[in-house]
């Protein structure tokens, strides 16, 4: 049950264009071993400035 | 064998709704029959056509490593599953625009609006999506203007970012537009959209300072709060002492959307926009699968005649005959240059493997096509004299139900005031009179649908739930939009003086801003001043504009399928490049140049000229209709005259390399074989 319940809430957050932190700090481990992790709160603001940077991401 | 029967069953099912929907003459039809036959129009579109799209024209290799996996960053290139990145990439190009446009287009009967939407999309609109969002994805995400630019050269590249801003502008005036008529004078619309500024701040605090990146929890809670506003507007609406304050006439609240969409552009994201942007997608497409469930479990009777009398031009919605404005009033829904945009934006970037860009692009297409169909079929269950009363503007019907239905007569169809006064009641309004734009008349439609699916009684809960989710999205757009337009312009801006593109230099952020602000707003109030309404003129306004965007998409298509050698199947995207042309230049030839002062710019304007001079029109709201009349005829005139160089700089290329003076070379990324186990 825990493990459905996740995964619908990702499904919402994918489908809104959240960001998924979990996974990007995975992704740092894997292929970035030597960069440093962002903060939660660092990757939300990096997120934000891509996501709202430039360009629509919205239709009429 | 099986499936080829299967198959074979769904084409004749599809057929055979058709057949009842040509031949049907009785007094109502029923709603089962569209859905029937544009749902077997869009397997079969998608399992046939798509595929020979993918695999003849573009030439899908899912052998071929996408963006995501190759540029793989957890952020903006993500790999992601084909049914999220579906409802990802649905929930983008999905807006007001298929709601509205159906509604308007409802004027001339269900059946025009039908035909278009359904066989629209599966030759031209959704052609377009899937060919833009495919280059796109071959050329690491890049955008339209971009690839304009690159394939085309630098002029169409530029002459596309103009276009695009100022389609923006237009765009954003006539979506705020339908929020004014459908909020004017109703305290408990105006509560409720008032209620989710700061419910969206709230959460932006949440996501920001409390509980950084836990976007999900912020989101259900902003949900929860926003049904709690809708309940709490009913006693805001009911108070005497309190509903005053919130009962606004449409300039207050006009001024009141301009303001907020500058403050928006200008705060930090977090604060306002993101959070809105969360809880509008989430209503979106909560709403529309309920709207669907509604109507499957209803399955409503359609009152509008397959054809009415409008067809001839003398339409009270908007002017113009069935050819060519049925095919630029219903844009979203059937080809919608705006989604080109979106194509080549976020979705690209996401993609796991290359055949899944048919069942997004395409897919995703069709999927807001059957959107536009439930708003056709909400809005022509109703009464057509009841559809009238809500949509034909003040000046024709006078100020109440009494003139109202008596004008409605003349125009051969019957409603009495009592209908429309208890309408207006059941669904908690004063009046529901000349409220055109297509979301009131929608929200009464989908008001219907709901409560005969899901309890009666309801009927102003549902009337104001489908209102706030109407409004909500089309003010995310305002804001979100706005703010592009201030890049854009920030962008363009600083070719001609540096530090005014500096996006984060705040005196350029306040000067653009403002101008975009005043851009849209401009024609906004006029929309509200308007004696015809605004809709009027704004929505073929819009409507020419996406078109016209769509034929520069179209183009840019036809560049790239000839670049890379399929000269031969370019007839894919030259086909719906020729009808759009032609349905659009024809609608903006006629909305500069007809005779008829309702149709033509310019002969309105001689109109209101010859009023000034006998007196029947004071001065100076005669020189400020002529000068709007100058300025609608001049933009138009912009836009086709921009189209057609872009057109021609692509033909330029076309024939270069057809007569093999420039090499068939498309510039996508290098081959990277994937990683990915087939």
């Amino acid at each position: 049950m825990r493990v459905s319940l996740r995964s619908v809430l990702d499904v919402v957050r994918r489908v809104a264009g959240m960001p998924d932190y979990d996974a990007y700090t995975e992704h740092l481990r894997v292929c970035h071993p030597e960069r440093p992790v962002p903060t939660e709160r660092e990757f939300f603001e990096s997120y934000l400035q891509s996501r709202y940077g430039d360009g629509p991401t919205r239709c009429c | 064998m099986l499936s080829r029967l299967a198959w074979a069953l769904i084409a004749l099912a599809g057929a055979a709704a058709w057949g009842v929907l040509a031949l049907h003459r009785g007094e109502t039809i029923n709603a089962a029959w569209l859905v029937l036959a544009a749902v077997g129009t869009y397997l079969v579109a998608f399992r046939f056509y798509s595929r020979f799209l993918a695999d003849r024209v573009m030439g899908v290799n899912d052998r071929r490593a996408t963006p995501a996996e190759r540029l793989t960053n957890g952020r903006d290139f993500v790999p992601t599953p084909r049914w999220v990145l579906f409802g990802h990439h649905f929930a983008a190009i999905a807006g007001a625009g298929p709601l509205v446009g159906p509604v308007l287009a409802a004027q001339f009967g269900y059946l025009p609006g039908t035909i278009w939407i359904v066989f629209g999309v599966v030759v031209a609109g959704a052609v377009q999506d899937f060919v833009i969002l495919f280059a796109s994805m071959r050329r690491d995400g890049k955008s339209l203007g971009q690839m304009a630019k690159e394939e085309t050269g630098p002029f169409a590249g530029l002459l596309a970012m103009v276009a695009v801003l100022a389609i923006m502008v237009i765009l954003l005036a006539v979506l705020a537009l339908v929020v004014v008529n459908a909020l004017k004078d109703s305290p408990w619309g105006v509560f409720t959209i008032l209620c989710t500024i700061p419910i969206a701040v709230l959460m932006g605090f949440w996501m920001k300072v409390w509980r950084p990146g836990k976007t999900v929890e912020a989101s259900l809670g902003g949900v929860a709060l926003l049904m709690l506003a809708l309940v709490a507007g009913r006693h805001v609406a009911e108070s005497p002492s309190i509903a005053p304050y919130f009962t606004w006439s449409g300039l207050t609240i006009a001024y009141a959307v301009i303001a907020y969409g500058f403050v928006a552009s200008v705060l930090p994201v977090w604060m306002l926009l993101c959070p809105r942007d969360y809880l509008s997608t989430f209503m979106k497409v909560g709403t529309i699968l309920l709207l669907a469930l509604g109507i499957l479990l209803v399955m409503p009777a359609l009152q509008m005649p397959a054809f009415t009398r409008f067809v001839d031009g003398t339409g009270p919605v908007f002017a113009g005959k069935l050819f060519p404005f049925a095919f630029i009033t219903i844009a979203c829904g059937a080809i919608s240059g705006f989604h080109a945009l979106v194509a080549s934006g976020t979705t690209p970037k996401m993609l796991v493997r290359e055949s899944d860009a048919r069942f997004i692009g395409y897919g995703g297409m069709l999927m807001e096509s059957f959107v536009a169909l439930m708003a056709l079929c909400a809005a022509a269950q109703l009464d057509p004299g009841v559809y009238l009363a809500i949509n034909a503007p003040h000046a024709p019907l006078g100020g109440n139900a009494q003139a109202a239905a008596e004008v409605i007569r003349g125009w051969g169809f019957t409603v009495t005031p009592a209908t429309i006064t208890s309408l207006a009641a059941e669904v908690g309004e004063t009046t529901l009179l000349g409220r055109s734009g297509g979301a009131p008349s929608l929200a009464v439609g989908m008001a219907q649908i709901l409560s005969g699916a899901f309890g009666r009684g309801l009927m102003a809960l549902w009337y104001h739930f489908a209102i706030m989710f109407e409004a909500l999205f089309i003010l995310t757009t305002v804001d979100t939009g706005t703010r592009v337009g201030r890049f854009m312009l920030q962008e363009l801006a600083g070719h001609v003086w540096r530090p005014l593109g500096r996006t984060s230099w705040y005196p350029s952020t306040l000067l653009a801003s403002g101008l975009v602000v005043a851009a849209w707003g401009y024609f906004l109030v006029q929309g509200v001043l308007d004696p015809l309404g605004g809709i009027n003129s704004l929505w073929p306004l819009f409507g020419i504009s996406n078109q016209l965007l769509a034929a520069v998409a179209l183009s840019v298509g036809t560049t790239i399928i000839i670049k890379s050698g399929k000269a031969r199947y370019a007839w894919v995207t030259l086909v719906p490049l020729a009808w759009v042309l032609a349905t659009t230049l024809t609608a903006g030839w006629q909305k500069i140049f007809a005779a008829d002062p309702r149709l033509g710019f310019l002969a309105h304007r001689a109109l209101v000229g010859e009023q000034i001079a006998s007196g029947a029109m004071s001065a100076a709201r005669g020189a400020r209709l002529t000068f709007n009349d100058g300025l609608d005829a001049t933009v138009t005139a912009a836009f086709m005259i921009a189209t057609l160089l872009v057109l021609a700089a692509s033909a330029r290329e076309w024939v270069l390399v057809l007569t093999r003076q420039k090499p068939a070379a498309a510039k996508e990324s290098p081959f990277v074989e994937t990683a990915y186990a087939g």
